[in-house]
C-alpha cells in the first residue's frame, strides 16, 4: 500500500472500475478509500483555490464551490454546438488504419482536472476476455464533424494488446503515441509490458 | 434456417407418432429437444455481453457493475425457491412457458430503454425466469421419459443447449459487429417464438406430474422448511453440492482468464481465437452428452464426475505453461469435456439422489445454488491472484482446486445410480 500512500497525482472520475471487484480485500479498499479521499481532497482544495483569483463573470459554476455564492444567483451558461463537443463514454475507439480498438469505458484526469488517458475496454468476444487499458489522452483524436461515434486512437492493437491492465488499487500505467510505456507514479518502478 | 430445421425437424417426427402408453410420442421428444436449443438461443444473449452493451449506451463502469452484482445475487438466492415452486406446480409446461416470456420480455427491455430502473428491472426479471427454466426442463425431462432413459434424455438436452449456445454465439458475435448491440437482445428476445413453439410440442399428458417432481404422490407440506426437509439431511446431496462449489470455484473464471490471456498475446486474431474458445467446447459438449448419458446407466455415475472433474483440473494445468494461443485453444476442449460430464450429471445425479422424496427441483435448485456461489466467488479470486501474482499462479491456484474436487468425488461422492429393478 506504500504506492498508494505517496503523492497520488491522480484521482479518477467516477472511482472506476467495476464494483464486482470491490469485493476483494476489505482492508485493501478502506487504505485505498482513504487514500483516495485525501487525494480527492487535495485536488479539490487545489481547484477551487484559483476559482476564486480571476473575477472573470459574477456567476459561479455549480458544484463544490456552491457555499462562496450568495443564494438565488443564477448559473452561468453557456452553449456549444454538438459538433463542437461530443460526450466520450461509451464511444468507439479505431486506429489509424481501422482496427477495432475497443470503447472508451473512463477519463482519468490528472488533480487539475486535465484529461491525462481514457480508459478503453479492449478485444474480446460477447464481452469475454476484454482488457481494460489507459491509453494516452493525447493520442486520441476526434473528429465530430465527420463520424461523430468514433475516436481514432494512434496506437495499434499490437501496441495495445500487452499493455497492463488498468485497476483501482495499481499505478495507471497510460500507454503513449510512441509505444512506451511511462508509469504516472515516479516513485514506482515502471511496469514492463510482456 | 433454424426455423426451417425446426418445422421440418418436428413434421417429420410428428408423422411417425409412437402411440404406447409409457413411451412418450416422438413429437414430445423433439418438442423437448428444440426447446433446449432455441432456450439456450435466448440465454446467449445475456452473461458477459450485457457490459459491452450497457457501455455502449454511455453507462459508468460503476453502474454496471452494480446492476450485475444486484442481479446476479437475485439470480443466485432465487434458485431454492424457484425449484420449490416448479415443484409444486402442477404444469411445468406452464413453468417453462412464463420462464420463457419473461425472459424475451427482459431482453426487448433492455433493447428499448437503457436507463437505470428499466436495466435493472430487466436483468431482475431475467434472473427469476432463468430460476424457473432450469427446473421447468429438468422437471418435464424427467417426466417424460421413463427412468432408464433419463441419463440419455439429459444427453439430449445438453447437446441441443450447447448446439443452441454455440451457433447463437456466432450469430449474436456477427450481429454485434455488423448490425449494433442493441440488434443482440432483439435477436434474443425473438428465438423465444420458436422456444415456445416448441414447447406446445410437448404433450401435458405425456408428462408424468409425480416422476417430473422426482416422487411419491404424497400431499405436498405447506412450510418452505418441510419442504426442505429431506434435503438439508441428504448426505449425498450435500456432498454433491460441495463438489460443485469447488468445480465452478475452478471453473468460473478459467475461460474469462485465458480469453484475457489470449487478448494479451494473440495480434489480429484473438476476437477470432476467443470465439473458437468459446464455440469449439460446445461442440464438443454436443457431440458427447448423449453418450455420456447412456454411459452414466452402464459405468454408473461416479467415474464420469471423476472424469468430468479431473478434465478441469488439467485444463487448469496445462494453462499455466502453454503459451501458444493456438495451443491454449486446443487445450480448451477439455471444457467441453468437463461441460459435457456435469451438463449431464447435475440433473441426474439429483434426480437419483431424491427419487422418491418429490422434491427433485428444491434439491436441483440447492445444488445450482452452491454452483452459483462457486462461479461467483471464482471471478473475484482469479481476478485477485491474477492482478497481483499474474495469470500462471491464477491458473495453478484454479488447477488446484478442480485438484481438490476431483479428489473429494472420488473419496466422498458415492455411486448414486439406482440398483437394477
Amino acid at each position: 500500500m506504500n504506492r498508494a500512500n505517496g503523492a497520488i497525482q491522480l484521482w479518477v472520475v467516477h472511482a472506476a472500475c467495476c464494483v464486482r471487484r470491490g469485493f476483494r480485500a476489505g482492508a485493501m479498499i478502506c487504505a485505498t478509500t482513504a487514500a483516495l479521499l485525501a487525494a480527492i481532497g487535495i485536488a479539490q482544495a487545489q481547484s477551487q483555490a484559483p476559482q476564486s483569483e480571476p473575477p472573470k463573470t459574477d456567476t459561479a459554476q455549480p458544484g463544490p464551490s456552491q457555499t462562496t455564492v450568495p443564494p438565488g444567483t443564477p448559473p452561468s451558461a453557456t452553449v456549444f454546438d454538438k459538433s463542437y463537443v461530443q460526450g466520450v463514454l461509451g464511444k468507439d475507439v479505431r486506429s489509424a488504419t481501422g482496427e477495432d480498438m475497443g470503447r472508451i469505458v473512463d477519463v482519468v484526469v490528472d488533480s487539475a482536472g486535465e484529461p491525462r488517458a481514457a480508459v478503453i475496454d479492449f478485444g474480446g468476444f460477447l464481452g469475454v476476455g476484454s482488457r481494460k487499458v489507459a491509453v494516452d489522452w493525447n493520442a486520441l483524436h476526434f473528429s465530430p464533424s465527420d463520424k461523430p461515434s468514433e475516436v481514432t486512437l494512434s496506437l495499434s492493437r499490437d501496441q495495445v494488446k500487452a499493455a497492463p491492465e488498468y485497476g483501482d488499487k495499481k499505478p495507471v500505467v497510460v500507454l503513449g503515441p510512441t509505444g512506451t510505456v511511462h508509469p504516472m507514479m515516479p516513485q514506482d518502478e515502471p511496469a514492463k509490458p510482456e | 434456417m433454424w426455423w426451417g430445421t425446426h418445422r421440418r425437424g418436428v413434421r417429420a417426427a410428428s408423422g411417425k407418432v409412437v402411440e404406447r402408453a409409457p413411451a412418450p410420442a416422438s413429437s414430445s421428444r423433439a418438442g423437448l429437444d428444440w426447446l433446449n436449443f432455441f432456450i439456450a438461443n435466448v440465454q446467449t444473449g445475456f452473461g458477459p455481453f450485457i457490459s459491452v452493451y450497457l457501455t455502449t449506451q454511455q453507462w459508468t463502469q460503476v453502474d454496471i457493475g452494480l446492476v450485475l452484482t444486484v442481479s446476479g445475487a437475485f439470480a443466485l438466492l432465487g434458485q431454492i425457491p424457484a425449484g420449490v415452486l416448479v415443484d409444486a406446480m402442477a404444469s411445468k409446461r406452464l413453468a417453462a412457458a412464463i420462464a420463457a416470456v419473461a425472459i424475451a420480455g427482459s431482453a426487448l427491455a433492455l433493447a428499448a430503454w437503457p436507463i437505470f430502473p428499466m436495466v435493472l428491472l430487466a436483468e431482475l426479471l431475467h434472473g427469476a425466469a432463468s430460476c424457473l427454466m432450469t427446473p421447468a426442463i429438468a422437471a418435464i425431462s424427467l417426466g417424460l421419459v421413463s427412468r432408464t432413459e433419463i441419463g440419455e434424455r439429459l444427453g439430449r438436452n445438453a447437446r441441443f443447449a450447447s448446439i443452441g449456445n454455440g451457433l447463437a454465439a456466432a450469430l449474436m458475435g456477427a450481429c454485434g459487429r455488423l448490425v449494433s448491440t442493441r440488434a443482440v437482445f432483439v435477436l434474443a428476445a425473438a428465438f423465444a417464438i420458436p422456444a415456445l413453439a416448441a414447447l406446445r410440442h410437448i404433450k401435458p399428458a405425456e408428462i408424468d406430474p409425480v416422476r417430473a417432481r422426482g416422487g411419491t404422490p404424497e400431499v405436498h407440506p405447506r412450510t418452505l422448511a418441510a419442504r426442505l426437509h429431506g434435503i438439508t439431511d441428504n448426505k449425498p446431496l450435500l456432498i454433491f453440492g460441495g463438489c460443485l462449489v469447488l468445480f465452478h470455484l475452478a471453473n468460473g473464471a478459467m475461460l474469462p482468464l485465458m480469453a484475457s490471456v489470449v487478448t494479451m498475446r494473440s495480434r489480429e486474431w484473438a476476437t477470432v481465437l476467443i470465439a473458437a474458445c468459446i464455440v469449439a467446447p460446445q461442440l464438443l459438449v454436443a457431440v458427447l452428452s448423449p453418450w455420456i448419458g447412456r454411459q452414466a446407466e452402464k459405468w454408473g455415475r461416479w467415474p464420469l464426475l471423476v472424469v468430468g472433474f479431473a478434465a478441469l483440473a488439467i485444463r487448469g494445468a496445462f494453462f499455466i505453461f502453454v503459451a501458444s494461443p493456438y495451443l491454449l485453444v486446443a487445450v480448451q476442449l477439455l471444457d467441453g469435456v468437463s461441460a459435457a460430464v456435469i451438463g449431464v450429471m447435475l440433473p441426474l445425479v439429483v434426480s437419483d439422489i431424491t427419487r422418491g422424496t418429490g422434491r427433485f427441483n428444491a434439491a436441483l435448485g440447492v445444488v445450482g445454488t452452491a454452483g452459483a456461489i462457486g462461479a461467483t466467488l471464482s471471478t473475484t479470486l482469479a481476478g485477485y491472484l491474477s492482478d497481483d501474482f499474474g495469470s500462471p499462479l491464477a491458473f495453478a491456484c484454479l488447477a488446484g482446486i478442480a485438484a481438490a474436487g476431483a479428489l473429494m468425488v472420488a473419496g466422498l461422492m458415492p455411486e448414486t445410480r439406482p440398483t437394477r429393478d
